[in-house]
Formats: C-alpha cells, sequence, structure tokens
C-alpha cells in the first residue's frame, strides 16, 4: 500500500493527466452525437462478435430441434405451395412484393421494458431500418438500427413498438402494442366496442405499413377486458389483475383486447427479414 | 508572484476572446482557421508547476470548446500538449531547458538559435491540430484528410503565432 501510494505521488503528473483526459473524453462521447453512436458502434462490434461465437456453440447442441421445426415448416409451406400450383394462375416472377433474408439471432433480451435483439446480418447484406422480422411461428419485431454486420431489431416486447394488426374473422384493424407485463401477451387497441370479437380469434398483420405482408399470424385473442368486469369485487383480489388495472388506461367506445402471442420470444433461433420491394412507391404515392 | 498569475489570466481572456471572435471565423481557403490560441501555451511560464500547467490548459480548452460547440476537442488537444511540452522542450533545448524555470520564455527565445525555436513551436502546433483534427474526424477512414489539414492549419498557425509572440516580446520590453 506504501509503495502505491509511493508510486503514484512520483508519478502525480501522469495520474492528473490520465484523470483530466478521461474528464474530457466522457464530455466528447456525451455530448456530440456522433463520437457517442460511433464510440457505440465499435463496442457493440466487440460484444456482437463474442455473442457471435457463443451462439455457435450454443447452437450445435441444439441442431436437432433446429432441424426439426425446419422439417415442420417446410411441410407448411409445401402445402401452401400446392395450392397455388392447384390455381395454376400465378407467375411468380411478377407481382412479387416482398423478399425474404434469413438470419440468427444471436442475442436476444427479455427483461428490459424496451426489449431489443441482434441479428447476424447488416447493411453488407442488404437489411435497412424499418424492416420487418418475422419467425416461423411469427413476427418478432422492426429492425430499428444496423451496423455493418449486424443489425438491432426493436422486438414486439418493446414499450415503444406499435404493430398494425387485423382480427382474421372480422377484418376489424387495430395496433399492437406491449404493456411491459407478461412476455407472452400483447395489447390490441383501437377496435371499436361495437365489434363482434370473440376469445379465439386469430390476429394477424394487417399489411397497411408495408413493413409486414398482409396475413403473417400473430397469434390469438386470450382475452376481452371491460370495465365493468373490473369493477367486480372478485376480481380485484386477484392481485395480477391489479396490476392489469394500474397499466391499462381504459379508453371509451374501444376494446381492450390481450393476445396470445404464438411466437415464444424466448427461444428464438431462425428468424426471416422482410424486404419490401414496394416500399418507395408507396411512400411517394403517401406523401 | 501576483504579478504573474495577474500576466496570466490577462492572457488566457485575451487569446480565448481572440481566437473566438476573430480567428475562429478566419476561414483561410474556405475551411482553414488558424489555432493563435496555442500561444498560451508555447509562453505559459515554466517556473509554475506542471499540474497547475495541466489545470490551467485544461481550463483554457474547456472554455475554447464552450464557445465554438465542440465540448471536450479542445480540451484534450490543450491537455495533451500541456502535458507533453516539458518533454518537448527538454528534448528540442536539450540543456538549455531547465525544469525549474529560473529562465523566462524570453530567454528561450533570444538565446537559442533558428531551428531550435522552429522546431519547439512546430512540435507543439503539430500535436495540437493533429490530435484536435483526429478527434473531430474520429474514422481511420479520413486520416490522409486529417494530415492534409493538419499540415495546411500548421503553417497558418505557426506564421500567426510566431507573429503575435514577438509581439508580446516587444511590447514587455
Amino acid at each position: 500500500m506504501q509503495q502505491l501510494i509511493d508510486f503514484i505521488l512520483r508519478k502525480k503528473d501522469v495520474v492528473v493527466y490520465f484523470v483530466l483526459l478521461s474528464l474530457s473524453l466522457s464530455l466528447i462521447f456525451n455530448s456530440n452525437y456522433f463520437h457517442k453512436s460511433k464510440f457505440i458502434i465499435f463496442s457493440n462490434g466487440i460484444t456482437n462478435y463474442t455473442n457471435e461465437v457463443f451462439e455457435n456453440i450454443n447452437w450445435y447442441f441444439q441442431l436437432k430441434k433446429i432441424n426439426s421445426s425446419l422439417v415442420e415448416e417446410n411441410l407448411i409451406l409445401k402445402n401452401q405451395l400446392e395450392k397455388f400450383i392447384e390455381k395454376n394462375s400465378i407467375d411468380s416472377l411478377e407481382n412479387v412484393a416482398f423478399q425474404y433474408h434469413n438470419a440468427k439471432v444471436i442475442s436476444n433480451n427479455l427483461s428490459s421494458i424496451k426489449n431489443n435483439l441482434v441479428i447476424n446480418k447488416g447493411i453488407k447484406h442488404g437489411l435497412k431500418n424499418e424492416m420487418g422480422v418475422i419467425s416461423s411461428t411469427g413476427i418478432i419485431g422492426i429492425i430499428n438500427r444496423t451496423s455493418k454486420n449486424y443489425s438491432s431489431v426493436m422486438s414486439v416486447l418493446n414499450t415503444e413498438s406499435k404493430i398494425n394488426a387485423k382480427v382474421k374473422r372480422t377484418s376489424h384493424f387495430g395496433t399492437l402494442e406491449w404493456n411491459g407485463l407478461s412476455n407472452r401477451e400483447l395489447l390490441l387497441n383501437d377496435i371499436p366496442e361495437t365489434a363482434d370479437i370473440k376469445i379465439g380469434d386469430s390476429i394477424i398483420t394487417g399489411g397497411m405499413s408495408l413493413i409486414f405482408p398482409e396475413g403473417i399470424n400473430i397469434g390469438v385473442v386470450s382475452e376481452i377486458m371491460k370495465k365493468e368486469k373490473f369493477n367486480d369485487t372478485v376480481m380485484k383480489f386477484h392481485i395480477s389483475n391489479q396490476v392489469k388495472i394500474a397499466n391499462i388506461e381504459f379508453r371509451e367506445n374501444y376494446l381492450n383486447i390481450e393476445v396470445k402471442l404464438h411466437t415464444d420470444m424466448n427461444n428464438l433461433n431462425n428468424v426471416y427479414v422482410i424486404e419490401s420491394l414496394n416500399k418507395n412507391e408507396f411512400e411517394n404515392i403517401k406523401k | 508572484m501576483t504579478n504573474i498569475y495577474l500576466l496570466i489570466f490577462k492572457r488566457f481572456i485575451f487569446l480565448v476572446l481572440t481566437q473566438v471572435m476573430i480567428f475562429n471565423k478566419f476561414d483561410f481557403f474556405g475551411i482553414y482557421d488558424p489555432y493563435i490560441c496555442l500561444v498560451f501555451i508555447l509562453t505559459y511560464p515554466v517556473k509554475l508547476s506542471k499540474i497547475s500547467f495541466m489545470m490551467t490548459a485544461f481550463a483554457f480548452g474547456l472554455t475554447l470548446d464552450l464557445f465554438s460547440n465542440s465540448l471536450g476537442l479542445n480540451t484534450v488537444a490543450c491537455l495533451t500538449v500541456a502535458f507533453l511540452r516539458s518533454y518537448i522542450m527538454s528534448f528540442v533545448f536539450g540543456g538549455f531547458f531547465d525544469p525549474r524555470g529560473l529562465k523566462l520564455i524570453k530567454n528561450y527565445i533570444s538565446d537559442s538559435s533558428f531551428s531550435q525555436k522552429f522546431l519547439y513551436l512546430t512540435s507543439v502546433i503539430l500535436i495540437h491540430h493533429f490530435i484536435l483534427f483526429s478527434l473531430e474526424a474520429f474514422s481511420l477512414k479520413y486520416i490522409s484528410t486529417v494530415i492534409y489539414k493538419t499540415l495546411i492549419t500548421a503553417l497558418l498557425s505557426g506564421i500567426f503565432c510566431t507573429t503575435l509572440i514577438y509581439i508580446m516580446i516587444e511590447n514587455e520590453k
């Protein structure tokens, strides 16, 4: 200890220099947006690389499970293709509005209130911001930041994410949001009270924003919450329901629908990134 | 002793104001600004302790940054030059340099050869500019631009700093 103090006293110039230097560097990184983002990209590059290495090892042990899920998906796709071949009226090269890229999830986070996950494809592979990401069972999120080799995806389990969705049976459009409580349940808002929605109805993507094509599965209606039901004294004793009441703002004349996701967000491997080929055209006409 | 602090304070205010009000808007060939503020570091009295020198240089750079809206960049550059100045001086002036500071900056200028003065001035200016511009660009992609800009700006700063230092010495006489 004595030696350490002696050492510091002998080198006090250098110590003072480095203290002041770190102070000014922190000023640079905190106040200049460009430097901050550069720093974040650099440090993310390192962490993403290590994550990828670990995930590659992990993958080897899951190969069997992944294989079976891929076979399952193949089967579904083949069945769908069969239907089209029977109709015999589709030219596959024309009217293609969406293109799919495959990617692997290398880091996934569920504990935060603003969850993001990272996939192993980036600008180099043609990915851009605001592309949709789905898995074989349902939607996952939207890309919100891309670097050269990696992209960060804003998960549907993010309180900032808003996704256009509709009820398959009645075609009512709504907005899918998350209240930060459960990683299997989302809320479907903006559906009028007059709509005849039942528990068990499927929810699919609405296709209004061209991020996701229409008709991708999201989940099923698990609960329709009504205000009167919450006033029920029996319900009030249930703690989890109390939390729900606190987190939901009731709007007059709208239904509060709880949607159970098909996708298990805990267990993601292969995902598909959707590139919309007509997006520029669509944005231009919207202006 | 109070006299010297007053002198430093006066230089501080004068150089920050001239740099910010006049020289930051100079724009030679569109983009090059001479950094006259380096006179403060070049002529800082040798006899004051190194720690106080670094503290003052830190405050000096921070004030420049506050005015030129680039928080931190000038601070790092000024601080590093202040830290390196004693090494540069002992390297350039050799045995002539005394770290206890009995000699004044005036003596260094009048009693040394041209090449020593030139080397001292250019090394301080080049180090300062290189740190400043490379931090500003913050990417290896622009390294050639950074070097090019450093050299051109160093030439301008060198001319202006030398002029100002000679004016200061003439006034003191």
